[in-house]
């Protein structure tokens, strides 16, 4: 299992947000994680990358590492990566150097060959520089490298966040509502570009996301929150008829037609 | 001139040693007396200061106002080892250097924990609180002040005038700048950036986010301490508390507001900027702090980013004007 | 092509600032350089212009029109340092005037000493400045070691030598304390009744006055700043120390707020200085007339020092100027020499006025006469009245 949850709980004063959730994710794996506003996905997010310190009697496993008690930078370095619903960008850096320093981890050089400057500074830079910029081409991004990130369109600023997670070529890539606010067009190619990635650096997926037609189309396995409850798990068809999954969205059950409209498959 | 500019990209320190160069003819072609002299390593002390100022404050968004305190430390370092010891700037800039270090990171342990407003007002206090200890040190001088450091002998050439002082205190700016330039251009530059910009998600690309502010506030004070002791030695090699207030602080951070925050020679740009307006300024002294308030208040206004984010902004702008017309064609 | 009229213009303009800077040859120049931004320091300031503008007005010196160039130091040595810097190499003055605190003259005097300018003191006293042995400096007012011993001697001699000490941590405060005890020790052999330093930043200090009380002294120092000092002062009273046990201040006790803020406690208390707004002398009567109307104060030894500095580098200057050969080295040389060769000037200070031609201490500490002023009348309408003159040797706290 690359990552592995057991028990893991968090409240916030009274509230459970993430009760008792055990999760396994094999390596490869395109999951999805779907629930209500306010069911704990994004906080289950902030758990596994070290934001939130996770309640005592939790368990968090990434690649046979215990990370439970782990500070967020040594969980990004063991090859965890995310991106933020809030997308968290680097406002006043230009594009390039958003995306170079994602690339944090893997930069080789060491801090007093920096101070000093040596000559293969400037190589890897290049190296690294290079290696950036056709990220940002692949996503698109390339003609405004230069650009301060906060002059991009929305849009511009989700690729953005996409490529600064997989800058540092981590083994998971997790993503927090990666196409929210986005035109149904947009959906669709941003999807189509997180599915190269995936293909070109063999990652691993997470994905949360509220449009469920984007999850039932591109996931291999489903799991659900309800209140901060795992509520059901399995592939995207299981998981449509489930019926706890149904009441969860809309509170009641429904007959199919509603179903339908509601999922929108 | 590209082929020119990509050299220079690949081997920065060839550009150093070209401003070297450049700078060694300076004074024998454009200088005509020795306060022009005395002028430029005032400034090149100050742009050692705004320079370590840009890491802490400008790469990583660390609010402090007590670097003047740290300032206050290098050149205390050097004029004590001169006064008890003896030593020379040899001696006393890499040691003032280590111990100004030391004291950098006193004052970083505090950004653990505070932003904004209280962090400034902590610094502050270390930096009032050390001025203050030295103000009411007898070993430091007190309010005498230490006098007559001594100048700088090479091959039996006493060093103790402005003009000649120059040549000391130019090749440790431009070292000092080159420094800040190879770490701000490297990956920790970039992950100062990061901090300063967005901890958390800094934190989820493997940034160890007190690391990189603990160590801006090293750097940067090694900077301070390196302009303290070059500051301290420079002729006649007198320094008194009353140097490092409240308002050279501001002096500070003026240069690097005035030249760009977070720019890569903001610091640099602003601290020779200021430091000549200032002097032009010296007959006008009942209007010099308006004038400076003025320049601090319509920079903020209109140039959020110093002269260094508004050159840049020019350049970026024209080019990618020019990438959407050739598109349009 | 705009870029070059930018930088065309740009230059033209530059080059007119410089050319309007350019004075006439044939000018003296005065280079000053003290804290200008203080109320006072301000009106210095006007002194000087207005004092300057006069002689211009009157046909200059010797036919020659005086320039003035004034800057700001601020109380800050590095400022001070390259102000007279600038002074000495840029502006090509005869004589600087400078400076107001002694942190900033000390390092400014090894400056000029190797520009070979000369350099007149109006208001630092450090003892310092003068024995780094330059001939280039001049002082007008009374040096700190003369200061220093002027409170025990007139205080040994004339008011009795059982005293009492309570001091404040501050610097200045402690400083005058402890070298009062040492020089009352050295001096008659006595030993203090009573001695204390006090907190940081107490404001209550009657337990240390009624100690100092038990010991029965004829003299208490009270030795703080000027709001610690008003405290002591009225606190002695209220702890029930007689009017006659004579109390003591460091020079803060100059200041204006001592005598407003203490009222009647401040009548009898004595301070050095070297000049006297009391003075009844016609000379300092119609001086503090003239300032109190033009400069709207009332002038302490810091407006007289200025003054007697304007009034005695003048005919200095008249002589030296007769003799200017337009090469600055030997016009600034024939300056300095000039100043060197007053002899007894008598203005508004407390004494005579002298100088020498050799760089010491002896030579150039000009005024060796400081003054005991004591407040006859305590509140807002505070009054003094001169308490007796002291006059040292010049060789004394060497
Ligand atoms: N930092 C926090 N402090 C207090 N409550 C929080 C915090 N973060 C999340 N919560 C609460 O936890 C619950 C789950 O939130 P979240 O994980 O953001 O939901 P989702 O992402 O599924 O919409 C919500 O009720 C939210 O208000
Ligand atoms: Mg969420």
């Amino acid at each position: 299992m690359l990552l592995k949850t057991k028990n893991l709980m968090k409240a916030f004063g009274g509230l459970k947000a993430i009760d008792k959730v055990d999760f396994e994710l094999p390596a490869g794996e395109i999951r999805g994680i779907i629930g209500p506003n306010g069911s704990g996905k994004s906080t289950f997010f902030n758990l596994v990358s070290g934001v939130y310190d996770p309640d005592p009697g939790s368990y968090i496993e990434f690649d046979g590492h215990d990370i439970t008690d782990e500070p967020p930078h040594k969980i990004g370095a063991l090859g965890l990566s995310r991106t933020f619903q809030l997308l968290r960008l680097y406002q006043d850096m230009s594009v390039i150097n958003n995306v170079m320093s994602g690339y944090h981890t893997r930069v080789k050089y060491k801090f007093f060959d920096a101070v000093i400057g040596r000559k293969k500074i400037w190589d890897q830079e290049k190296e690294i520089k290079d290696e950036m910029m056709e990220l940002l081409s692949f996503v698109g991004l390339a003609d405004y490298a230069e650009l301060n990130a906060s002059e991009l369109s929305g849009g511009q600023r989700r690729l953005l966040v996409l490529a600064r997670a997989i800058a540092m070529k981590p083994k998971l890539l997790m993503l927090d509502e990666p196409a929210a606010g986005l035109s149904p067009v947009n959906v669709d190619n941003l999807m189509k570009i997180i599915m190269q990635l995936k293909d070109k650096y063999g990652l691993t997926l997470i994905i949360i996301e509220h449009i469920l037609k984007v999850v039932m189309d591109t996931c291999n396995t489903v799991t659900v929150l309800d209140h901060g409850q795992k509520i059901a798990e399995g592939t995207p068809s299981q998981v449509k008829d489930d019926n706890a999954v149904i009441e969860a969205y809309l509170g009641k059950k429904m007959n199919d037609e509603e179903m339908r409209k509601a999922l929108a498959v | 001139m590209e082929k020119f500019k990509k050299i220079i990209s690949q081997y920065p320190f060839l550009g150093f040693i070209i401003a070297y160069l450049i700078l060694l003819c300076v004074p024998t072609i454009f200088f005509t007396d020795l306060y022009q002299s005395h002028l430029s390593s005032l400034i090149f002390v100050n742009i050692i200061v705004a320079a370590g100022l840009n890491i802490v404050k400008g790469y990583c968004g660390q609010v402090t106002v007590g670097h003047v305190g740290l300032y206050a430390v290098g050149s205390y370092t050097a004029g004590c080892m001169f006064m008890y010891l003896g030593s020379d700037l040899w001696m006393t800039l890499p040691a003032a250097i280590i111990v100004t270090g030391l004291f950098g990171i006193a004052f970083g342990i505090p950004s653990f924990r505070l932003e904004g407003p209280y962090l400034a007002l902590a610094t502050l206090g270390g930096g009032e609180a050390i001025r203050l200890f030295i103000e009411n040190g007898e070993f430091f001088g007190s309010t005498y002040g230490i006098s007559s450091i001594s100048q700088p002998v090479i091959f039996g050439v006493p060093f103790d005038t402005p003009d000649k002082y120059y040549y000391i205190s130019m090749p440790v700016m431009l070292i000092a700048v080159y420094f800040s330039y190879s770490i701000l251009k490297s990956s920790i530059g970039r992950a100062f950036m990061s901090v300063r910009e967005d901890p958390i998600s800094a934190a989820a690309s493997g940034i160890d986010i007190k690391k990189y502010k603990i160590l801006a506030f090293i750097l940067s004070a090694m900077f301070a301490g390196a302009a303290g002791a070059v500051y301290a030695h420079l002729p006649p090699g007198y320094i008194h508390p009353n140097n490092y207030t409240v308002i050279e602080m501001v002096t500070f951070l003026a240069m690097v507001v005035f030249g760009g925050l977070g720019h890569i020679w903001g610091g640099i740009i602003g601290a020779i900027i200021i430091t000549i307006v200032y002097d032009l300024t010296r007959p006008l002294y009942e209007y010099q702090l308006f004038i400076f308030g003025l320049t601090i208040v319509l920079t903020i206004l209109f140039m959020p980013k110093g002269i260094g984010g508004f050159i840049d902004k020019i350049f970026i702008d024209k080019r990618f004007k020019k990438k959407k017309v050739e598109e349009g064609k | 092509m705009k870029k070059l009229k930018i930088i065309f213009s740009t230059l033209v303009f530059t080059a007119g600032l410089a050319l309007s800077s350019i004075a006439q040859a044939n000018d003296i120049k005065i280079g000053v350089s003290f804290r200008m931004l203080s109320d006072v320091g301000y009106k210095h300031g006007e002194l000087i212009t207005d004092t300057v503008a006069m002689w211009n007005k009157e046909g200059g010196i010797n036919g020659r029109k005086i320039d003035l160039i004034l800057y700001n130091d601020e109380c800050k040595s590095e400022k001070g340092v390259a102000n007279a810097t600038k002074l000495a190499y840029q502006d090509k003055v005869h004589v600087i005037i400078g400076s107001s605190c002694s942190s900033v003259t000390l390092p400014m005097v090894p400056v000029i000493t190797k520009a070979k300018v000369p350099q007149i003191i109006p208001h630092s006293t450090s003892s310092k400045i003068t024995m780094q042995g330059s001939e280039y400096i001049f002082r007008v007012p009374v040096s700190s070691r003369f200061y220093k011993l002027v409170q025990g001697k007139f205080t040994a001699e004339q008011q009795g030598k059982k005293i009492a000490y309570i001091y404040v941590p501050d610097q200045a405060s402690m400083v005058f304390a402890k070298e009062m005890i040492q020089f009352m020790k050295d001096e008659y052999g006595v030993e203090p009744t009573y001695a204390v330093q006090a907190g940081e930043k107490e404001t209550d200090f009657r337990s240390y006055l009624m100690k100092a009380k038990a010991t029965n002294p004829d003299v208490i120092v009270l030795s703080g700043l000027v709001d610690e000092t008003v405290r002591m002062l009225v606190q002695s009273y209220e702890v029930g120390i007689p009017k006659s046990v004579h109390r003591v201040a460091n020079s803060v006790a100059s200041k204006v707020e001592v005598p407003t803020n203490a009222g009647k406690a401040a009548v009898g208390v004595v301070y050095s200085a070297a000049f006297a707004a009391s003075d009844t002398r016609p000379i300092a009567k119609k001086f503090v007339k003239k300032i109190k109307s033009t400069y709207g104060v009332t002038p302490g030894h810091d407006f007289s020092q200025m003054q007697d500095l304007l009034d005695m580098l003048k005919p200095a200057l008249t002589k030296a100027s007769a003799k200017f050969s337009g090469d600055l080295a030997a016009d600034r040389l024939a300056v300095r020499d000039a100043i060197a060769g007053i002899t007894n000037f008598t203005g508004l200070a407390s004494g005579p006025i002298s100088f020498c031609a050799n760089g010491s201490p002896e030579c150039r500490d000009g005024n060796k006469t400081p003054v005991m002023i004591k407040y006859s009348r305590g509140g807002k309408n505070w009054k003094t009245a001169v308490a007796g003159t002291v006059t040292f040797n010049p060789s004394d706290g060497l």
